[in-house]
């Protein structure tokens, strides 16, 4: 029994770890390059111009402060939620776009399929749909579980 | 599903006290920085196309017209060969913007480094244009403008166009 308790906690962190340090890593670049994460948020074509910036400015420390939350574990009910709620938005933002065909890289609506970038949209997609696995799990064992809280 | 529910008032103070330091941290940055970004962008094309100097890439279609008819420019069409194929502005040639790698030898060899050009794509969001007319920039050439939504008004014009 006990040692199935300790397997979970060890997982939980190992969870909180790498999310923290994803994020973190995440957030590092956007935070250098303010222009050009704005140009970025611009290309998805998703949110209506005069909140783009205000996104550049916000989200990369958003991202850092929850990255440093999940590793030291405080704030743990408010960062997963938060967490798992931006991993979920990216993903939809990810696949909408690739959807609609929307070539992020040139930004013009193509359904032509050569020369596009949709391969690296797809790995995007792909990756941040791996990160929201340790999400989920967190999510689970931090609201959801019987019994045990995740107390790591 | 009772620890989730008994836990959402908890759920929500943090939530507000992280997105504020977050805000909090980001803004501050933001004002400290000499890079940092206004608060409210401008995005339209006209604001992405102007030069630190106040000169604005965009071409007006009137202006554009002229300098087909005259020759006085060379017209890059950004947009993929199929597009191309299907139609574009009678003086202009194809450099795909998404395949630049495979044409920019060609570049060299069409362009002489003194010479107008206008790029064009299709459409309010495309910044094929865009994109190509920044390269051509910083590859060298000086006097590049950007025909904004080229394809459509060029047609909606009635002006001359060519298909392969």
């Amino acid at each position: 029994m006990i040692g199935k308790y300790v397997k979970d906690e060890i997982m939980v962190v190992g969870a909180r770890l790498i999310l923290g340090a994803v994020f973190i890593y995440a957030s590092i670049d956007k935070i250098i390059h303010p222009a050009a994460f704005a140009k970025a948020v611009y290309n998805y074509q998703i949110l209506p111009d005069f909140l783009v910036n205000l996104t550049a400015i916000v989200l990369p420390w958003l991202e850092l402060v929850l990255g440093i939350l999940l590793i030291i574990g405080l704030f743990r009910e408010g960062s997963v939620c938060i967490v798992t709620s931006l991993l979920l938005v990216f993903f939809s933002a990810m696949v909408f776009n690739l959807a609609r065909g929307l070539d992020i890289y040139c930004g013009c609506f193509s359904t032509s399929t050569e020369g596009s970038a949709d391969a690296p949209m797809a790995w995007y997609v792909f990756r941040d749909g791996l990160f929201l696995l340790p999400a989920f799990y967190l999510f689970f064992r931090t609201f959801l579980s019987r019994g045990q809280r995740a107390e790591a | 599903m009772k620890h989730l529910k008994e836990k959402i008032p908890l759920i929500l103070l943090q939530s507000v006290i992280i997105i504020l330091i977050a805000s909090t941290l980001g803004f501050l940055v933001n004002q400290l920085r000499s890079d940092g970004l206004s608060l409210i962008g401008d995005w339209s094309p006209e604001a992405r196309l102007t030069a630190s100097s106040g000169e604005s890439m965009v071409i007006s279609l009137e202006e554009a017209r002229e300098m087909c008819s005259d020759k006085e420019a060379v017209f890059l069409d950004a947009r993929s060969p199929e597009d191309y194929a299907r139609g574009h502005i009678r003086c202009a040639q194809n450099i795909p913007w998404q395949s630049f790698d495979e044409y920019m030898d060609r570049v060299f060899e069409m362009i002489p480094d003194n010479a107008w050009i206008v790029t064009y794509c299709d459409g309010e969001q495309c910044s094929l244009s865009e994109d190509l007319a920044k390269e051509l920039l910083s590859m060298g050439y000086q006097k590049v403008k950007v025909l904004l939504n080229g394809w459509t008004r060029w047609l909606e014009a009635g002006l001359h166009v060519k298909m392969e």
